[in-house]
């Protein structure tokens, strides 16, 4: 009971880039230094790379490692009791991957080319890139995401949105077709989200929204009367909508620099893995 | 009758189920329009407020009209104005509604207003970005097998499907350019890479490479040059027997090379292959500053790594290898002094040679009888025959070694007794209607089948025997030069085999056509300094100076003699071309320049 209730208080206070004391952080930087030291202190005659034997140790390891990293995705679906927790293998895994950099590198001796050998090494790069965004986007996201929210949930944030539409059709009744078209814009044209570009750079100046405001201001300013009153009313929910669609924007940005690391990461990974069986079997094929 | 139009408005609700709501339009006409007081009343903003006016024209027939020219649908297409006949239930669309037509009681038409489904409101997955991105799934799918195939299966499949094909998917898995030497095989991974999963063996380096007699030459240079080589490969010999040379080599001296040669040996990739020193695909050339033979940077020619030099064999040889004669040359200052390959006799016909050190130096049987001093004598007699001669024939003057020692190449014409001495130690034997019959001195065989009357000319000379005896009596004709031992034939003498030393170091190599050997250039040594001939008075002294006088220069720095040169095994030695040294590339590139147009040039030519 005793374990149960310091695991969970690790659990609890602790993220996985700091699991016990940056254990792994520690064995990655060991090992760097190991690989590096033996890189360096090799037989000088010959030419450095993946044919000496420390090139084969390093291409072993390299290709275990890689292998191990991977299974990170069958490792967090699986449910387990509790040893070697899920935290363990992501912080492991983190610092592993990154010591991979140097043990891959080191592992081609610096040699490249328009080859399958250089295609497994870019592509574990990208791999290796692509999680480092991971983390960093782990490691600072979740609480810009949460003061963004500020308290609303999404399903809350996209029934505002909704409700000021039907305020603004209902709004826009009393407007002859020249300034409801303006309101049709913001209310038919005006999409939420977009695609991965847009969403990772935040990319809406395009917005309906924002354009049916901007076409709304001529208008407005030379209405008066009851049609004044009623584009005002539009007007100013239209700036609501806005505000509502910017911060459900923000949120779908901070979702999508969260998840989009994922969109390069898990498929190169496969790639990764299948230019790495290439590299292995061409390498001992043509020996 | 007056018809009347019943409208019925049916709103969906959000959970499921829809309100009716019916109600009377009083009179023929109903205004349509966004308008709160129109008669049927459409909350659109793609509607104006007073659309358009429904008119009954008729029995079951009425007819809709745009007020403000702004269309509505139906069936689809934009119209202005329609006339329905209510009995077909026409259906005419407003915006996001549809006005359904149809035959009310007692006569009325009724109009059912029903707005369109809502398109799905936003969900909040809409925050995830796999709304709106490919699945990750099915793309590192996609991807792996995609690069399996493209970087596997199809090199893999093209040996067999496309071989013959331009295209060469196989070169993908080559890890770096082939050197300049080997770039005509660049397509051909097959023609080194002959097994699958076994290192390259030196069956496929002596495909092209092993030095034979001029019909397999012949062969290899045809086969090569079909490939596409620019030049003719390089022939090459092992300076001992393969089992000879692995015995030799030493085992690694540190802890981590016996690791390697382990490993090396459990992953079935000996290191005594050529490809063990020789190393292709390797794009930058090894470190220069290691100091190992003396061709270690080659460019052109495949990354020379030498596993183990020379002192590494040659020294405590005879701890791996017993049966070696060899005596250890750790380096070059602990050079053993030079053991000429002497002939010391003859075993009938055979001549016996041995090695013998010029520490105690052995007389050479060589079976001639030759005064160098005597010859090369500035004064006496022969220097006198020189001048009689004169320059016209090629003496003029005392003799010089280059009288009889013409240069060739790195070496010397063989000596021809005919071209050679000829010019003062006549042949003759006999005169006939006044011209000198003279002995074909090359072919003993004919000298005695002349002599005997067997061969030509057609009318020989009775030779009496008698001057036979006295050629070979002591200062007879033969005499002057030839060994005459006693012999149980006719004659009772005969003249002892002949053998002229080639190289009395068959090993090394001494190039004499370089300047430095030639007397050429300040500090070079002369003939005499290696050779002591002016002092020699017997044919069989072995004239050649030990290895202190090569240490002259040798191994000195420029500090020490003008004519300093390096002590490398190198300069005499090479390990592919026993008894020659290392030939360079700038040597090949000489060589280029001296051959016929059309002809390749042997090895790749280079600086």
């Amino acid at each position: 009971m005793a374990g149960q209730t310091q695991r969970r208080k690790r659990a609890t206070h602790e993220g996985f880039l700091r699991h016990r004391g940056f254990l792994f952080l520690k064995i990655g930087t060991v090992l760097c230094v190991g690989v590096t030291a033996a890189y360096l202190f090799q037989d000088q005659r010959l030419p450095r790379g993946g044919g000496t034997l420390l090139g084969y140790g390093l291409g072993t390891a390299g290709a275990l490692l890689i292998v191990w990293l991977a299974l990170l995705g069958v490792r967090k679906r699986a449910v387990t009791n509790g040893y070697y927790s899920l935290k363990a293998w992501v912080s492991a895994h983190v610092y592993l991957g990154l010591a991979l950099i140097v043990i891959g590198t080191l592992h081609t001796g610096f040699h490249f080319g328009w080859n399958v050998h250089t295609l497994a090494y870019g592509l574990m790069m990208l791999v290796i890139t692509s999680g480092a965004v991971g983390v960093w986007a782990y490691a600072t996201l979740p609480k810009t995401l949460s003061d963004n929210r500020a308290e609303a949930t999404r399903k809350q944030m996209l029934a505002r949105i909704r409700s000021l539409d039907e305020a603004l059709l209902d709004a826009a009744q009393p407007l002859p077709r020249i300034d409801a078209e303006i309101v049709r814009l913001s209310l038919e044209k005006t999409e939420i989200a977009g695609g991965y570009w847009q969403r990772v750079m935040q990319n809406w100046d395009n917005c309906a929204n924002k354009a049916a405001i901007a076409q709304l201001q001529p208008v407005l300013a030379g209405a008066t009367g009851q049609q004044a009153a009623v584009l005002r009313r539009v007007d100013a929910l239209m700036r609501d909508k806005a505000d509502a669609l910017a911060q459900a924007r923000k949120q779908i940005h901070i979702t999508a620099l969260l998840e989009g690391w994922l969109f390069v990461h898990v498929p190169s990974t496969f790639a990764l893995l299948a230019a790495l069986v290439a590299h292995i079997v061409s390498v001992f094929l043509y020996w | 009758m007056t018809q009347t139009i019943l409208l019925r408005t049916i709103t969906r609700q959000a959970g499921g189920g829809e309100i009716v709501r019916t109600r009377e339009i009083g009179g023929p006409d109903a205004m349509i329009g966004r308008g709160v007081n129109c008669d049927i009343a459409l909350p659109d903003l793609s509607v104006d407020p007073e659309h358009a006016m429904l008119r009954i024209t008729g029995q079951s027939r009425v007819t809709i009209e745009s007020l403000t020219g702004e269309p509505f649908q139906m069936n689809g297409k934009a119209v202005l104005r329609v006339e329905l006949e209510v009995a077909r239930a026409p259906v005419v669309t407003f915006g996001s509604y549809d006005l359904l037509f149809g035959q009310g009681g007692e006569g009325d038409i009724s109009v059912t207003v029903l707005r369109h489904p809502e398109p799905h409101p936003a969900a909040p997955s809409l925050f995830s970005l796999r709304t709106s991105v490919f699945g990750r799934r099915r793309t590192a799918w996609v991807t792996g097998l995609t690069i399996l195939l493209l970087c596997l299966v199809l090199p893999l499949a093209g040996g067999a499907w496309i071989n013959h094909s331009r295209i060469h998917p196989d070169r993908q898995w080559s890890s770096g350019p082939l050197s300049k030497a080997h770039a005509f095989l660049e397509k051909d991974c097959q023609a080194c890479h002959q097994q699958a999963f076994v290192a390259v063996r030196d069956t496929a380096c002596l495909s092209c490479h092993q030095a034979g007699d001029a019909a397999a030459t012949a062969r290899i240079d045809a086969r090569v040059l079909r490939e596409g080589s620019p030049f003719l490969p390089l022939l090459v010999s092992d300076h001992a027997r393969h089992d000879k040379l692995v015995s030799a080599t030493p085992p690694p001296p540190t802890l981590k090379g016996k690791v390697v040669s382990i490993f090396q040996g459990a992953m079935n990739h000996p290191s005594d292959r050529c490809a063990s020193c020789h190393l292709e695909h390797t794009s930058r050339p090894v470190d220069r500053n290691v100091s190992a033979t003396a061709d270690i940077v080659r460019p052109g020619k495949p990354a020379l790594v030498v596993v183990t030099d020379c002192a590494g064999c040659h020294s405590r040889l005879k701890m791996r290898l017993p049966s070696t004669g060899l005596i250890d040359t750790p380096d070059w200052n602990r050079h053993p002094e030079f053991r000429p390959a002497v002939n010391l006799g003859f075993d009938g016909p055979q001549p016996r040679i041995e090695r013998v050190s010029l520490a105690s130096p052995q007389l050479e049987a060589n079976g001639l009888t030759f005064s160098h001093r005597l010859h090369m004598s500035a004064t006496g007699g022969v220097a006198r025959q020189g001048q009689v001669l004169g320059a016209a024939r090629g003496y003029g003057s005392a003799l010089t070694c280059q009288s009889c020692h013409r240069p060739e190449g790195g070496g010397f014409k063989p000596i021809e007794m005919e071209r050679d001495c000829g010019a003062c130690h006549s042949l003759a034997f006999a005169q006939v209607g006044g011209a000198l019959q003279t002995l074909r001195h090359h072919d003993m065989r004919d000298v005695a089948g002349l002599l005997r009357g067997a061969l030509a000319p057609a009318s020989p000379p009775k030779v009496d025997p008698a001057v036979l005896r006295r050629a070979l009596a002591p200062g007879g004709l033969c005499v002057d030069c030839h060994t005459v031992r006693p012999s149980a034939g006719l004659l009772g003498a005969e003249i002892a085999p002949v053998r002229l030393a080639d190289r009395l170091l068959p090993w090394g190599d001494f190039n004499h056509g370089v300047p430095a050997h030639n007397g050429v250039g300040k500090g070079a040594a002369a003939c005499a300094d290696c050779h002591k001939a002016q002092v020699s008075d017997r044919a069989n002294d072995l004239l050649i100076e030990g290895v202190a006088t090569c240490k002259g220069c040798h191994g000195r720095t420029e500090h020490e003699t003008t004519a300093a040169a390096s002590g490398r095994c190198g300069e005499c030695h090479s390990f592919h071309a026993p008894g020659q040294a290392p030939r360079t590339g700038q040597d090949r590139l000489f060589g280029v320049l001296g051959l016929p147009a059309g002809v390749k040039p042997r090895g790749i030519p280079t600086f």
